[in-house]
């Protein structure tokens, strides 16, 4: 197999709402500052893979007209989306097409412009399908939105049985965020910056659903992100310290909406995320790493939600099940730490849904490569793991970075 | 490409104008009949590529229910929003890359669901064309033929005549929807007028179906039964319809270049012995004659009048009865390259061709063949 | 954030009305939903992999078609809850004012989940791990509405 090397990263500004620019300019913000930070034309990139989600927006397929505002003229162009995950999915993509050897230089391409469209709309078409299906049953509508509406829906329920499964707690939930919004205000493409901000004032925010409080739970953000991904020799040609990605994988699991299809889930632990468990294990093997605890330097899980961060380090195999909330007590997780996680503040601060599992790929890159700027942690960062997580609770994407090639 | 991927497998569900089944269970259906045909059980597929389309399936994430009866729970499952041939193509790269051994490609929709042009309208360019009503797939497809016929005179009979093929080799084809032995050219003529100069005998019909492919890597396929190996492949996105010429598919004709560079290609017309064109509408087939190099731009309506495209020519196109036999969006162009495939096997009944070693299949994607993706297959 | 000029919106539509959903449901809902006028819980059994799907599910993760009809018990176990007061994620519900707590419950014999209203239930008692049993109503109307009730046992 061929080396796959990131070469260059851009991100967008994001905020709420980028009412001073529509969708193809906002990405052009992404994909231009790509251009810059890998040295290279879009005339020297020979493929494109892009996605979102196109439901946000309200809009199909969106490169068929956007893709002309992004130096893609006339090149191949692969369409990606698996829901929350899609950035990590575009991320792959764009790897196996240097890896494969049909493609040498392409550009990942991930964007989301929630405020031009109705997020909880395009999330509650999510489950409008199956709630077709329910009323075949005989529910009473007025309860659906209690039951599954939104993403927070999901969340709680995860967020209940992953409590109890580890013994994390609510004021586990108050430092995640803390975690989070802190490093997020030294990354100026972070949305919620919330510099100085102390477990309780988030304890004290309104609750949106058991065990979850608005502070808990991300943002709803306009923003892009892009990366440049060509072979090993020819990274080592543009930059003295490229970030190679040594291996992804995903695993998809069955939905876990809990039964609202109205046709019953065997997942029935929504915090249990065995795909993830699974990606990841797969990921670290074609990646050469043998123990992730010890040699993983720093992690980027997708965690939109408190508790997920917590959950997700487990799952990621960094730590045994169950005592994470333990590791983030010790400061390991801090940006000063051990095992720093979610330097650029994560999914919790700023979260443009189909770019965002992208940009774990791109946060793990820029600190391996050294291009994080304010929030570039203090350790030197050798091998790195970026997550994306998404569809019904259900899809799980790993890769694995690193400073040197697989060998 | 030498023998690195092959086609292993394949199946399609019987295309029906309203399916009583749901996505699921013709994912389900084309799924085990895919194995069957590759000879392999669920456990032996390492990824999964499904091709669908959130705005086709009125869903969000259109993929996530589609993990189990395309057989990927707990495996690497990845969806392409495109044609299922672009599917095909990232199945392709995974298996290149070593990281996957079988990969199974999975296109599905219904048309039956949506209210039939909805999809396309949304591709539309959201500021300034969507709202206003004028364009739509149909419409737009009627501006690119108009464009074509005036700038090389092609005719509205030439035109009709690909319909006439078309879906008279639908009819030996049992899988097909519109089945129409022994169609004349005055038939597709006196069919309703949607937009001047399309007729609806001219543009593809509303369908619900799936396809599924297996896909190996050399290694595997080698020790399969009946390997169709993948020689070429090719990939080309253009810009929006309204941003380019529209008489010419240029980028068809540049996916199809990089994919006879890699398949040793240089006399298509002569070196091919079977073609699988996503056609939507019947022009589009003439058109893409040309930027496959079947003959020489402008002259498709002389090739298709040579005769050498029907099912007993020199180079048969869409025996299987094509796009205009049934289309499933987003199993359309994957069916194609299953053709393709099934020709190459001889396994392809009523409609097959004999004696066919190098075939090609063609997928398109978005409004006026935006995207398009191309394949050779052969058999060794 | 500034602007540096002014900035035009386009509103435009989405009919989500003009599409339909098709599901396998129809004809296993009745079966299951006549099941339930009898207070009785019943499944769809995976032939393949011997997986028991409440409620019925048309087909299973191992490519097989679920087809054996089996019962269950009416008694659970809590897999995962939560609980919401006046306020739930896209809309208001109307109610008594009492919180609401919801439980994924997994029928003994089922080897899925669905979920379940907790009546009367302080959100403190609740926990992943405890049992629960269906409140039946007295004439089951062959509505799923006829199991969203359950109580702790
Ligand atoms: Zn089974």
């Amino acid at each position: 197999m061929r080396d796959v090397a990131v070469v260059g990263v851009g991100l967008s500004k994001h905020v709420s709402k980028r009412r001073d620019v529509n969708i193809a300019e906002l990405v052009w913000e992404a994909v231009s500052a790509a251009y810059e930070d890998a040295g290279l034309t879009p005339g020297e990139v020979d493929g494109v893979i892009t996605g979102n989600m196109p439901a946000f927006e309200g809009v199909n397929l969106p490169e068929c007209w956007g893709a002309g505002h992004w130096g893609t003229y006339r090149k191949p162009l692969l369409r990606i989306t698996t829901g929350g995950t899609t950035g990590g999915s575009v991320g792959h993509g764009a790897f196996y097409a240097v890896a494969s050897g049909l493609f040498d230089t392409v550009i990942a391409i991930a964007f989301e412009k929630q405020s031009d469209g109705d997020s909880t709309a395009g999330l509650n078409t999510v489950i409008l399908a199956d709630i077709a299906a329910l009323l075949g049953f005989g529910v009473d509508p007025s309860l659906l939105l209690a039951f599954g509406g939104g993403a927070v829906g999901i969340a709680v329920y995860q967020a209940s049985s992953y409590m109890k499964s580890s013994g994390c707690t609510t004021h586990h939930l108050d430092k995640v965020s803390v975690l989070c919004r802190t490093n997020a205000a030294k990354n100026p493409h972070a949305h919620l910056q919330q510099p100085g901000l102390t477990p309780d004032d988030v304890a004290k925010t309104d609750l949106m659903q058991y065990p979850l409080r608005f502070g808990h739970v991300c943002p709803a953000s306009d923003g892009a992100c892009a990366m440049i991904l060509t072979t090993g020799e020819r990274a080592r040609k543009l930059t003295d310290r490229p970030a190679y990605i040594r291996s992804v994988a995903s695993c998809s699991d069955e939905g876990a909406l809990i039964g609202i299809g109205g046709s019953g889930t065997l997942n029935v632990d929504p915090g249990r995320q065995e795909s993830c468990k699974l990606a990841a294990a797969r990921a670290y093997e074609h990646a050469g790493i043998k123990d992730p605890r010890n040699e993983i330097d720093l992690a980027e899980p997708y965690a939109p939600f408190a508790h997920q961060l917590l959950m997700f380090y487990e799952r990621l195999l960094l730590c045994d099940e169950g005592e994470a909330p333990a590791v983030l007590n010790s400061g390991s997780m801090e940006m000063a730490g051990e095992l720093p996680v979610c330097p650029s503040g994560g999914v919790i601060s700023t979260n443009a849904i189909g770019a965002s599992a992208l940009e774990r790929i791109a946060e793990a890159a820029m600190q391996i490569m050294g291009r994080a700027g304010e929030h570039q942690v203090q350790k030197d960062v050798h091998k790195a793991v970026a997550h994306g997580w998404g569809g019904m609770v259900n899809l799980n994407v790993v890769a694995v970075l690193a400073d040197t090639p697989r060998g | 490409m030498n023998k690195e991927v092959a086609v292993i497998g394949y199946a399609q569900t019987l295309y029906e104008e309203d399916a009583d089944a749901s996505r699921e269970m013709l994912t389900l259906r084309a799924a085990r009949e895919a194995l069957v045909s590759a000879g392999l059980k669920r456990e032996d597929v390492s990824t999964v590529v499904t091709a669908t389309n959130d705005y086709l399936d009125g869903r969000t994430i259109s993929n996530m229910r589609t993990v189990e009866p395309s057989g990927a729970s707990q495996k690497d499952e990845s969806k392409v929003e495109m044609d299922g041939a672009f599917a095909a193509l990232y199945a392709i790269m995974r298996i290149l890359s070593g990281f996957h051994d079988v990969a199974m490609v999975i296109g599905v929709s219904l048309a039956s669901v949506y209210a039939t042009y909805l999809p396309g309208i949304m591709i539309l360019d959201p500021t300034w064309d969507r709202e206003r009503g004028l364009l739509n797939e149909v419409s737009a497809a009627a501006l690119q033929a108009n464009c074509y016929m005036r700038e090389y005179g092609v005719s509205d009979e030439q035109i009709a005549s690909v319909s006439a093929k078309n879906l008279d080799n639908a009819a030996r084809n049992p899988l097909a929807l519109r089945q129409m032995p022994g169609l004349s050219v005055e038939q597709v003529l006196d069919s309703r007028m949607l937009y001047s100069p399309i007729r609806e005998l001219n543009a593809w019909p509303a369908t619900d179906g799936a396809c599924a492919v297996v896909l190996a890597s050399g290694k595997t396929a080698a020790k399969a039964e009946k390997p169709v190996w993948v020689k070429g492949v090719g990939l080309c996105h253009d810009s929006y319809l309204t941003e380019r010429p529209l008489a010419v598919m240029e980028s068809l004709k540049l996916a199809a270049e990089a994919c006879y560079k890699q398949a040793g290609i240089t006399d298509p017309a002569s070196q091919i012995d079977l073609a699988e064109i996503h056609e939507n509408f019947a022009h589009e087939e003439l058109m893409a004659y040309e930027a496959l190099g079947f003959c020489e731009e402008g002259k498709g309506g002389e090739l298709i009048e040579s005769g050498i495209t029907q099912i007993d020519g020199g180079l048969p196109v869409n025996a299987s009865g094509g796009a205009l036999g049934a289309n499933a969006v987003c199993a359309t162009g994957l069916a194609r390259i299953a053709e393709a495939a099934m020709q190459v096997v001889g396994e392809a009944g009523d409609h097959q061709v004999p004696g066919v070693k190098t075939a090609l299949a063609h997928g398109q994607s978005g409004p006026c063949a935006q995207d398009n993706v191309v394949f050779i297959l052969g058999g060794d | 954030m500034e602007y540096k000029e002014e900035t035009t919106s386009i509103q435009g539509t989405w009919p989500l009305e003009q599409w339909r959903w098709k599901h396998e449901t129809s004809v296993l809902a009745k079966k299951f939903l006549e099941a339930l006028k009898d207070k009785k819980i019943i499944g769809l059994k995976c032939p393949g992999c011997g997986l028991v799907y409440v409620p019925p599910k048309p087909y299973c993760r191992c490519l097989s078609i679920p087809d054996e009809w089996v019962e269950v018990k009416d008694t659970a176990v809590i897999t995962t809850y939560t609980f919401t007061g006046s306020w739930s994620f896209g809309g208001r519900l109307e109610g008594t004012g009492a919180p609401l707590v919801i439980a994924g419950v997994m029928y003994d014999g089922s080897d899925t989940q669905t979920l379940a209203i907790l009546d009367g239930v302080d959100p403190d008692d609740v926990a992943v791990g405890k049992r629960t049993r269906v409140k039946w109503p007295e004439n089951p109307q062959g509505g799923i509405n006829d199991i969203m009730h359950s109580e702790l046992i």
